[in-house]
């Protein structure tokens, strides 16, 4: 049978439980990579140029520990997310980058999704994943849709979290960053996890609707803007109107470009317009250490008084 | 109302003669200096691209002598660049300045559409004038270009060092003491001729090398430490392929033609890219350095400011052009912190590398025969 592997990285966080579905329905084996650990890691920084954000090394990392085990290593290549919504070159540049720094054009199987301007790549892709893989391509792309309504469906319906839903007394705090770097627990050192043993009621994008983050998310309503730089902006002021949030942390990576401009643009807009939200920019690179960051993180938590 | 807009490379001339013709008032910021780069670190987040701090300190610099007006051209999409405009005019915003900020979208644009966005600058002024100053403007872009690739050309091949030099810096300080199409253009030509008289070794056979990367740090001499002349003292020809008048021709003047002609560093980067845009000027990167390769060049060297996303791609696989093509790239990656000495060496080591295996090339063809 047939092995494709699944990298557990970027797209992964957000994608998951789709790219998966669709693999099983075609019948195929599906391995996913580990979670993060200090050898992906290693292993990620060796392959890449210094200059790769942390969170692309580490991709790297995962693909290589598939590279023996799978017969194709699964790849999308997001370019645009829906209307108006794009990605980071470095995540549509993706299938190329992981080709040449680790040698294996051959085990790359792609699939696009360009939905803003050239939304028939995605077919097209697909019917060269179905030549690849010698499936009929009328049933990877029926597949591929089955599985892409659905996790549509779920974007519309899921989350909803009311802000108001919590406890009174408890604290709250906005957490900032890509799925990639808050939810790996490699990476962001367990911080919601830390968080919540605190006490603290911790609010991320995921608890905010599609929507109300499209319409907050100032400048951008209505323009064309990053995929993620929507989701952050959005949460950070649908969350400052609520005067129980007593502080945002933005948790990324070093040297991302994208964080560099979403941060900026809160940062300035809570200055400027809403009431002085404090917020902890905690950076994580591949030598930052448990202790130094903790010690940021409870003296901002002090600081707050959440 | 008087405008100011930000330096890239040899930009601010056709600008100058385009107001001049016009007949706005504006600001130049200084060309070439540290204290307009501090004006833009200080005021920019840590991790912004140096293009980025570049352009906000040449801005803020102008307001600051008495500017009120910003013009700026913009994008859309995956790379940073699309969204400068955005974010300079909230930090400009912030930074208490009375001032217009109007940004004109580049990727797609079309005359009318600059008119448009510019006619609180203009009401006062005809048509004609106009559409005058803007033919004055675009024949200046094509003038100074020539000028430099003539400058190219005489600098690695002079017999007195210096010469080249010491011409164009002459020329800038004109430019910006003179006015109106008609007095710079005699500049120009008077510039041309005095190149033109240096005397050359017409034999040299100099190395070529070709420049690739991002567009700005490639084309703006005080954010890639003049690496165009670097080079071209240590005797190689450098052939930029980032030329302003290109970026011109394919944002300006092709989406006004009726047919689009493919770029041929899109087609050729091709190769190692399955899709058409990864943002910014990544594919072309990966093209240039091949079609160098093709036409014989002894190296590349791609140029780039630290976090820039699309170069970073370009990076890695410019290391399997490399292989599959044989032509040595070397990557330089600047930011403000960048210390001239460090970056000379790496260029002088580079060109030490491509002139011993020329040699040695030269070397083996001879035995071989
Ligand atoms: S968005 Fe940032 S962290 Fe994610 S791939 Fe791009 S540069 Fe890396």
């Amino acid at each position: 049978m047939v092995t494709i592997g699944i990298p557990n990285g970027l797209f992964y966080y957000e994608y998951s439980s789709m790219w998966k579905e669709f693999f099983e329905k075609l019948g195929l084996h599906v391995l996913i990579s580990q979670d993060t650990n200090k050898r992906t890691m290693d292993t990620g920084v060796k392959y890449c140029n210094n200059e790769t954000c942390l969170p692309v090394k580490i991709f790297h990392g995962h693909v290589a520990s598939l590279k023996d085990k799978a017969d194709y290593i699964f790849i999308p290549r997001y370019h645009s997310t829906s209307k108006d919504e794009y990605t980071c070159p470095q995540i549509c540049g993706l299938p190329d980058m992981t080709a040449a720094n680790l040698g294996c054009k051959h085990k790359i199987l792609e699939a696009k999704i360009n939905m803003d301007v050239h939304p028939e790549e995605t077919k097209e892709s697909l019917i060269e994943m179905a030549k690849t893989l010698k499936i009929r391509p009328s049933k990877v792309i029926e597949a591929f849709y089955e599985v892409y309504d659905k996790y549509l469906q779920s974007k519309t319906e899921e989350n909803i979290t009311d802000l108001k839903r919590v406890d009174v007394n408890k604290g709250k705090l906005l957490l900032l960053g890509h799925p990639y770097m808050i939810y790996d627990n490699y990476l962001s050192m367990r911080l919601i996890e830390k968080l919540k043993k605190r006490n603290i009621e911790v609010f991320t994008p995921k608890d905010f609707t599609h929507e109300i983050k499209r319409k907050n998310a100032y400048p951008f309503q209505g323009k064309k803007f990053w995929n993620i730089g929507f989701e952050l902006l959005g949460s950070a002021f649908t969350s400052v109107k609520d005067k129980k949030v007593k502080g945002i942390i933005y948790l990324s990576p070093f040297a991302c470009g994208l964080d560099a401009f979403i941060m900026e643009f809160i940062e300035l807009r809570i200055k400027a317009k809403c009431r002085n939200v404090p917020m902890l920019k905690l950076t994580v690179d591949e030598h930052t250490g448990e202790g130094g960051f903790d010690t940021r993180l409870e003296a901002f938590i002090d600081m707050i008084g959440v | 109302m008087k405008i100011t807009f930000p330096h890239m490379g040899n930009m601010y001339v056709p600008i100058k003669v385009l107001l001049d013709t016009v007949g706005i008032k504006y600001v130049i910021p200084p060309l070439n200096t540290k204290e307009t780069i501090e004006l833009g670190v200080i005021n920019s987040p840590e991790f912004a691209c140096l293009p980025f701090k570049a352009i906000l300190g040449d801005l803020v610099y102008g307001l600051k002598n008495g500017a009120d007006f910003i013009l700026f051209g913009g994008g859309s999409g995956q790379c940073r660049f699309g969204y400068y405009g955005d974010l300079l005019s909230e930090i400009i915003k912030n930074l208490n300045y009375d001032v217009k900020f109007v940004c004109l979208e580049t990727t797609n644009i079309t005359i009318n559409g600059v008119l448009k966005k510019i006619s609180p600058l203009t009401k006062d002024k005809s048509a004609f004038g106009l559409v005058k100053a803007i033919l004055f403007a675009v024949k200046t872009v094509f003038l100074v270009d020539k000028l430099n690739r003539i400058a190219a050309y005489t600098r690695c091949r002079e017999i007195k060092k210096g010469e080249t030099d010491k011409i164009i810096s002459k020329f800038h300080s004109k430019v910006q003491k003179h006015y109106g199409y008609s007095e710079i253009k005699s500049i120009i030509k008077s510039t041309k001729k005095q190149l033109r008289a240096i005397s050359v070794d017409r034999k040299l056979k100099p190395l070529k090398i070709g420049i690739v990367g991002e567009i700005y740090i490639a084309s703006h001499p005080s954010t890639n430490f003049e690496i165009e002349q670097k080079l071209g003292n240590m005797g190689v020809e450098v052939h930029n392929h980032l030329g302003i008048s290109k970026w011109i021709f394919n944002h300006f003047i092709r989406n006004n033609l009726p047919i689009k002609k493919k770029d041929k560093f899109l087609s050729a980067g091709r190769e190692f890219v399955n899709t058409d845009d990864i943002g910014g000027h990544g594919i072309q990167t990966v093209g240039a350095s091949i079609f160098c390769a093709r036409k014989k060049y002894d190296g590349v060297i791609q140029i780039y400011p630290f976090t820039c996303m699309p170069e970073i791609i370009a990076q890695s696989i410019l290391s399997e052009v490399q292989k599959k093509y044989n032509i040595p790239i070397m990557t330089l990656i600047v930011d403000e912190l960048t210390g001239e000495e460090g970056y000379k060496t790496r260029l002088e080591a580079f060109v030490d590398m491509l002139e011993m295996r020329k040699s040695k090339a030269y070397n083996q063809l001879y035995i071989d025969i």
